[in-house]
């Protein structure tokens, strides 16, 4: 059956991730898209995107964080 | 495209064969229109153009996927792309073998394509093969002017656009991209080498190298002062080289009259590969202010390193230096530092 498995990036380059997970013959992998930047944050400001992207995960593997 | 905006899907991607007015104004605007090049005009790739460019070889052979689309390379598209960037018949085993290199795990054609960094393949032509059509490695080899060099560098991106599918901003990355991806094919000028040739036999070297770095040296006259400059030029806290270690690489290619200098002293190409890994280092408290400080990605050696005054070095062995001669007369050469996720890969020009 395999790993469960999703892919994490952020939004400027969810389109790449899309095409590239299409072309892969895996349209359907769950995608957990944080907002873009990333690099060079303000620590709080990592600590938030972390928080909004567990609330992704919980969301995509339906469950609560 | 306006600042900001996301480039559109490409339309009609799976046309096979479309009409287009004898003229070349329509023509360029019928492949701009479906994202088929890179905005320069081209050679109408009719049938009879793409047949002479294969030269009898198989249309439908593939030399695998190519990401981040992972399209089959087939010898076909290879030509199709190679007649609109302006090829001569004779330079196509010189792109077949370049894009042979491309598709080496090693050079890890998928980070080189989608990447942010403005990284191109840079193509380098050994032997007499690449002599005998005229890829030139003289005077301005990086160009403009020479139409092996221009045609061929132009090819490899139009391959990387078209069956690649790496568009920018769309999957094509780059922050700001480069000239060097229109194109970027040079030869190796064993005239004007005193070590002799890099390569002897008929290859190609594929580098995923930023554009050229100008090494400008018109006072020294002893191997010590010019590669000293050569090893400044090689360091630089906005490289990515010297942070990302397992694959970091740099490209010298020295002018003729510098490699002359150097030679002078009675350096071996081996003895220019060891100076500039010895003296193109930074210390460490210097590092400390970079803004790639925290995201390296350092052996356990250089990690342990506490002395704030200790000399790190910008690729872990004199072998990951590639050193030969290009260019005609003057005082200049050129440092290529790579993008560090891909590293040199040479295969042979089968013609």
């Amino acid at each position: 059956m395999g790993t469960p498995a999703g892919l994490i990036g952020t939004t400027a380059f969810q389109g790449l991730a899309v095409s590239e997970l299409t072309a892969l013959g895996a349209a359907g992998l769950p995608l957990l898209v944080v907002q873009h930047p990333l690099g060079g944050e303000r620590p709080e400001s990592v600590a938030r995107r972390a928080q909004e992207a567990l609330e992704q995960l919980a969301s995509l593997i339906g469950r609560t964080a | 495209m306006s600042a900001g905006a996301e480039a559109p899907a490409p339309v009609a991607e799976s046309e096979r064969f479309i009409e287009v007015d004898d003229d070349p104004q329509a023509l360029l605007a019928a492949f701009c229109e479906r994202r088929w090049c890179d905005g320069l005009p081209i050679v109408a790739p009719t049938e009879a153009r793409v047949r002479a460019m294969l030269a009898g070889r198989a249309p439908e052979r593939s030399l695998g996927a190519m990401p981040p689309l992972w399209r089959q390379v087939t010898l076909e598209k290879l030509a199709v792309n190679a007649v609109m960037a302006g090829c001569e018949p004779a330079y196509f085993p010189i792109i077949v073998a370049a894009v042979e290199g491309m598709l080496d795990p090693t050079f890890n054609l998928y980070g080189v394509q989608a990447t942010t960094h403005p990284v191109a393949p840079l193509v380098v032509v050994h032997g007499e093969y690449g002599r005998s059509v005229g890829v030139h490695a003289g005077s301005g080899c990086f160009g403009p002017g020479f139409r092996a060099n221009a045609t061929i560098g132009r090819a490899i991106r139009l391959i990387m656009l078209n069956i690649g599918g790496a568009w920018p901003g769309r999957h094509d990355m780059a922050t700001q991209g480069s000239p060097a991806k229109f194109s970027y094919c040079i030869g190796e000028n064993v005239e004007a080498s005193p070590w002799g040739p890099l390569h002897a036999d008929d290859v190609v070297t594929v580098f995923g190298g930023e554009p050229p770095h100008n090494v400008n040296d018109h006072v020294s006259t002893t191997a010590s002062g010019i590669l000293t400059t050569v090893a400044d030029t090689a360091v630089s806290l906005g490289s990515n080289v010297g942070w990302f270690m397992a694959q970091s690489q740099l490209m010298l290619v020295l002018g003729p009259e510098h490699a002359a200098t150097v030679a002078g002293d009675g350096l071996a190409r081996r003895d220019v590969q060891q100076f500039v890994f010895e003296h193109a280092r930074l210390p460490l408290r210097i590092l400390k202010l970079s803004g790639m400080w925290g995201m390296h990605d350092w052996p356990l050696w250089m990690q342990a390193t506490r002395d704030d005054d200790a000399l790190m070095p910008q690729v872990l062995s004199p072998d990951e230096i590639v050193v030969f001669v290009a260019g005609g007369p003057g005082k200049h050469s050129a440092v290529v530092p790579n993008c560090t996720f891909s590293r040199a890969v040479t295969r042979p020009i089968r013609s």
